[in-house]
């Protein structure tokens, strides 16, 4: 029997053949978008990491002040890794984009060539192949670096540059202004002695893990290594180590002076008091053997004899009294010299009392000396609480922004293209129920009379769901082959090269999307089918041979004292609910994908326009080693790089110090080291505001620190934060005159050795504008795609209605009712249906798509700001009537096709 | 007997729309019998031939086809009842538009395994030279032809026609029952034949007359007119 049946299907298919056309076109158009979108994604995702694998790609990355010494790289490598010098000079070229210069690689982070070779002379250069395209150059073009002529032997990429942002920091890369070279090693020590290189050379080591060792238990090796100050060459480093680092030793060595000067005196004096009993004993000694002395001389003139006790009183009454001149004058000579011993003997009690005193105090002296130091060593400790390791910084691969960027960026496409590719299929897969349905509905009787002559539900269940799945599964074969070609895969890999720096990897076909593409279709047609015409076929047979109508409570709406033909469009609207209810689930859809496009856009022009306008610097300077005194005319601010997490993405959050009267933001900061003025950037990437708590993560010290927001200020460039540079400094336990940024209205005299970058607005501008640029070709595809969608599924889901009224439209135009009037009563309701529709479907697929788009973009750390003004809402209105106005041309054609014989045919 | 039907009784609705339609039918038809049933519009007669062909379900009663109770059979056996003992002729034939002649008959052709020749039976109701045509291009006639073809090709033990005449004209109808005759005669079916024309009751072999919702009259004629004889169609 379904040998027969299914000459009908070949024969429906042709007396249906514009609508199924229409209908495969849609498929094949939304299999083709999606396969392409996910399977560039796949191609990327898998591509890239195997580039990665093949090209030795790092496990990550540290920096160090000195280059490590042979025994520190032996010594670590014991322990389990595989190091590679990538020390790399910056060059400024003439048309002021920087040029990233390393010797050529050998084990880690391989050059993977796409034409040429590796520099092997030394006037020979292998360049990046993304800033080649921006600057169309080729191989055997030359370049002038250093004042010197290369000759560009090869182009090529590297994995470590997968994103090739020139920090890490960046949000985005250009490489007009950016790129990478690479030479031979002899080439390599000849640019870094000729000088001049934007700035010093940078020790930077790549790394791959060879045995047990982690990455932290890396970090914490490297950790342990430390330098000498005076084995650094950078001039910079040193004027920097000498104020900062160099003044501890100042404090360390003046407090132990201090302790050695106070022992020394408390040993001295405490000598000094050893000695004090001679020196009285010795003074004693002379007073009494003058004593004797004087007792002698006296004695003669029969004077008594005197002690220390009472030499004066007896002396002086000789002296007053005795009539004898010569013992008054010997009375006199003796209690003169006496005195003047007894004034000796008590001056050296004093002073020997003086002494014992000063040891005391002089041992005091040196415990508080001691106690000094221990406190001053603390404070110390607290001040420079600082790294002192010789490594300066330490990126794993996962957390490393240009690593695997492509991969990253694309995994949100292919989640979004997965869901967007179910939701497009359960879309066409309930216009072709509708299409189904519509066809049962008008053979109804005959199914009844074939079920009368023995003919079983399934097999005509089989009969009906084959044309539909056969469609599906055509349309989206051949979609999906056009997908997976080089018009599908190739041309949606494009914008990722036109961005990453990547080989063009083999296309891949995994099977998943395989499955998803030339099964999900058929499968989710059949399913939807099956359940949809299973209910269709289980009426009774008799219900089936009579064309019965199904009661419905809302088709016998009570529509009250209504006008007639009110009344006719709604009950004309409930009848084709079903249809009606396509028309409307195919404008969300639609409009989703407007809305997405829209918010591309939207967000691509506010951060354009917000980066301008909130960029109020002319120039940033970061400072690798800033200088004691902040350059006359700079603003300076502190600034500290800590993370959030958002949506799976760990993303750099900027903490910056500034003053509260800082020119160049918003952000009116207050004391407190926990209060926080957040950016609008913040406020929207991460949905917070006013009174929320924020908390960052600060992975270098495995440290969080949570604030309290005290306000939201306009700035959209970058994840910024606001708070008081001195509460900062503070927190972070810099001095009080600390900065590394110097915000500026003019150039200042800087020297680039002193920098990590130097950020100007006309960057920030450039930089904005590239989003537009990368992304309009997505916005134009959504665009089309949305249209196409919205037209197909109006023009088919009304073209249903009209075919469904087909007898009621012949038997009005028997009563003599005229084309226009026809139209006002079968198309005008959906006019309605349409106008009200686009009013709900707007604003609700607004909301939805802005709920979703984060997601979308969770990996791209600046502002969000999807909203726009009620002329787009206007204009998309517009587009939506002006859009069901053509469909509606097209309908009134059919309307006047349509014929009163089309009642004599279907007279039963 | 090959069908019997006993104290068949059917009703519709509920409270106030309850209406009996059958209120107890006792009958029976013998093999290779033509039988009409005739009655005035709403008296059952519909309603009693569905439940024989089990498109209904009686609510109480008994019917016999062949031996086998049909009265609480689930669908599904219902259906294959249908498949191996039953043919349907409707008033408004139920062809499958997008099919020819021929395919609409091979429809049925592939429910039993020894259906009739399908040429033979075309030759027999006049359809070969139509038979690639389809029911937009056929009369009303032909379409008619074309579905009694269609119940016929697996050779049903009982034909169940519902008003097969009722959208024909005069010529035509008698054309139709012309066929149903010699169907009769060359293959030995079973016929029920449900009618408004009185012209008809003289051609069968039995008539049963329906009057609300009961056998008002069952007779047996003893003389039957040939179809092309029959006056007043």
């Amino acid at each position: 029997m379904q040998k027969v049946l299914r000459k009908r299907i070949l024969r429906d298919l042709k007396e249906n053949l514009f609508r199924y056309l229409a209908l495969s076109a849609l498929i094949i158009f939304v299999m083709y978008l999606v396969v392409s979108i996910v399977g560039a994604a796949d191609t990327i995702i898998i591509g890239s990491k195997k580039q990665a694998r093949k090209n030795q790609l790092e496990d990550g990355q540290f920096g160090v002040f000195v280059p490590l010494t042979d025994t520190e790289t032996e010594k670590l490598e014991k322990k389990g890794v595989k190091l590679e010098k990538q020390f790399y000079l910056d060059f400024g070229m003439e048309d002021h984009s920087t040029l990233r210069v390393y010797q050529n690689r050998e084990e880690i982070d391989l050059i993977a060539l796409e034409e040429g070779k590796l520099a092997q002379a030394e006037d020979e250069i292998v360049l990046e192949k993304r800033y080649c395209e921006e600057k169309d150059l080729h191989v055997g073009d030359s370049i002038t670096l250093a004042d010197a002529t290369y000759k560009i032997v090869g182009i090529g990429s590297t994995p470590d540059y997968d994103a090739p942002l020139k920090q890490t920091s960046d949000t985005n890369a250009d490489s007009s202004i950016f790129g990478t070279a690479f030479v031979t090693a002899d080439t390599y020590d000849m640019l870094r002695k000729s000088g001049k290189s934007e700035k010093t050379e940078e020790y930077v080591y790549a790394y791959r893990l060879t045995g047990n060792l982690t990455n932290a238990q890396l970090k914490e090796e490297l950790k342990k290594l430390e330098f000498t100050a005076e084995d650094v060459k950078d001039t910079y480093f040193r004027e920097y180590w000498d104020q900062t680092m160099g003044k501890k030793d100042d404090l360390e060595n003046g407090i132990n002076d201090l302790v050695d000067g106070a022992n020394e005196l408390r040993d001295g004096l405490s000598e000094l008091r050893d000695y004090s009993d001679d020196l009285n004993d010795g003074a004693d000694e002379i007073f009494d053997a003058y004593l004797d002395e004087a007792n002698k001389a006296l004695k003669a003139y029969g004077i008594q004899e005197v002690t220390a006790d009472n030499f004066e009183t007896v002396l002086n009454n000789y002296v007053n009294q005795s009539n004898n001149p010569g013992a008054r004058m010997v009375a006199r000579g003796a209690r003169m010299q006496l005195q003047e011993l007894k004034s000796y003997v008590d001056g050296t009690k004093e002073y020997t009392d003086g002494v014992g005193e000063a040891a005391d105090g002089s041992e005091e002296l040196a415990d508080g000396v001691r106690e000094l130091k221990d406190h001053t060593d603390d404070i110390i400790d607290d001040i420079f609480d600082v790294d002192v390791s010789n490594m300066t910084y330490f990126l794993v691969a996962g957390d490393n922004p240009r690593v695997l960027g492509a991969a990253g960026d694309q995994e949100i496409n292919k989640i979004g293209g997965l869901i967007a590719g179910v939701i497009l299929m359960v879309l066409f897969t309930y216009v072709i129920s509708v299409f189904v349905v519509h066809g049962i509905e008008q053979e109804s009787s005959v199914i009844g009379a074939l079920y009368a002559l023995g003919v079983t539900a399934g097999d005509l269940m089989l009969h009906y769901i084959t044309l539909p799945v056969v469609v599906s599964a055509v349309s989206s074969v051949i979609g999906g082959l056009i997908g997976f070609s080089k018009w599908g895969i190739g041309l949606q890999m494009q914008d990722c090269f036109g961005y990453f720096s990547l080989q063009v990897p083999a296309f891949e076909y995994t099977p998943y999307l395989i499955v998803y593409t030339f099964v999900m279709p058929a499968l989710t047609a059949a399913i939807v089918n099956c359940l949809v015409i299973r209910k269709k076929l289980s009426r009774p047979v008799l219900s089936m041979l009579r064309k019965e109508q199904k009661a419905s409570r809302i088709r016998d709406l009570n529509l009250g004292n209504m006008g007639f033909i009110a009344r006719f469009r709604i009950r004309q609207m409930l009848r084709e609910m079903r249809s009606a209810f396509a028309v409307i689930f195919g404008m969300f859809v639609s409009m989703l994908i407007v809305m997405m496009g829209l918010d591309i856009y939207v967000m691509c022009q506010n951060v354009n326009i917000e980066n301008k306008a909130d960029t109020k610097f002319s120039y940033m300077y970061t400072y690798k080693y800033p200088t004691e005194e902040v350059p006359e005319g700079g603003e300076e601010a502190f600034g500290k790089t800590l993370k959030k997490e958002r949506l799976g993405y760990n993303l750099d959050v900027t903490l910056l110090g500034i003053h509260d009267d800082n020119p160049y933001f918003d952000a009116k900061v207050e004391d407190g080291k926990n209060k926080i003025i957040i950016s609008t950037a913040v406020a929207q990437k991460y949905n917070v505001s006013e009174g929320d708590v924020f908390v960052l993560n600060d992975e270098e010290t495995d440290t969080k620190y949570a604030f309290d927001i005290v306000g939201i200020a306009q700035y959209s460039s970058s994840l910024y934060i606001f708070m008081d540079i001195d509460s900062m400094r503070e927190l972070f336990n810099e001095s009080s005159d600390y900065y590394n940024i110097v915000f500026s209205d003019k150039a200042l005299s800087i020297p680039s050795g002193r920098l990590y970058a130097t950020t100007t607005k006309e960057d920030v501008e450039e930089a904005s504008g590239i989003f537009i640029k990368m992304m309009r070709p997505m916005i134009y595809m959504l665009l089309v795609c949305s249209v196409i969608i919205f037209c197909v599924v109006m023009y088919l889901m009304m073209k249903v209605m009209i075919d469904r009224s087909s007898f009621n439209i012949s038997l009005i135009k028997i009563f003599g009712y005229r084309t226009k009037e026809i139209g006002k009563l079968y198309l005008r309701g959906n006019f309605y249906l349409v106008a009200a529709g686009a009013l709900l479907c707007i604003p609700l697929a607004k909301v939805c798509m802005d709920a979703i788009y984060p997601m979308l973009v969770a990996n791209v750390g600046s502002s969000m700001n999807l909203t726009f003004g009620w002329e787009l809402y206007a204009g998309i209105y517009v587009a939506v009537i002006l859009l069901y106005l053509f469909i509606n041309q097209l309908l009134v054609g059919r309307l006047k096709k349509m014929v009163p014989a089309e009642v004599l045919k279907n007279r039963e | 007997m090959y069908l019997e039907v006993r104290d068949l009784k059917k009703s519709y609705g509920e409270n106030g729309s309850y209406v009996q339609v059958l209120k107890g039918i006792n009958t029976e038809v013998e093999k290779g019998q033509m039988c009409v049933i005739q009655g005035t519009s709403g008296s059952g007669k519909s309603t009693l031939l569905n439940c024989i062909g089990g498109l209904d379900t009686a609510e109480s009663g008994s019917i016999v086809v062949d031996g086998t109770e049909i009265v609480g059979m689930k669908q599904d056996m219902l259906s294959e009842y249908r498949r191996d003992q039953l043919g349907f002729i409707f008033q408004f034939y139920n062809l499958v538009p997008n099919l020819t002649v021929k395919e609409n008959i091979q429809v049925c052709e592939y429910l039993t395994e020894h259906p009739l020749d399908i040429n033979d039976l075309m030759q027999t109701l006049g359809l070969t030279e139509h038979q690639n045509k389809f029911p937009s291009q056929l009369s009303g006639g032909q379409q008619q032809r074309c579905a009694i073809a269609r119940a016929l090709i697996k050779n049903p033990k009982l034909l169940l026609c519902d008003e097969p005449t009722g959208a024909l004209d005069s010529k035509t109808s008698r054309d139709i029952l012309i066929l149903l005759e010699e169907i009769n005669a060359k293959y030995g079916t079973t016929m029920l034949i449900v009618t408004h024309n009185n012209s008809i009751k003289n051609m069968v072999h039995k008539v049963l007359i329906i009057k609300d919702g009961l056998i008002h009259k069952s007779y047996e004629n003893e003389v039957r007119v040939p179809a092309r004889e029959l006056e007043d169609l």
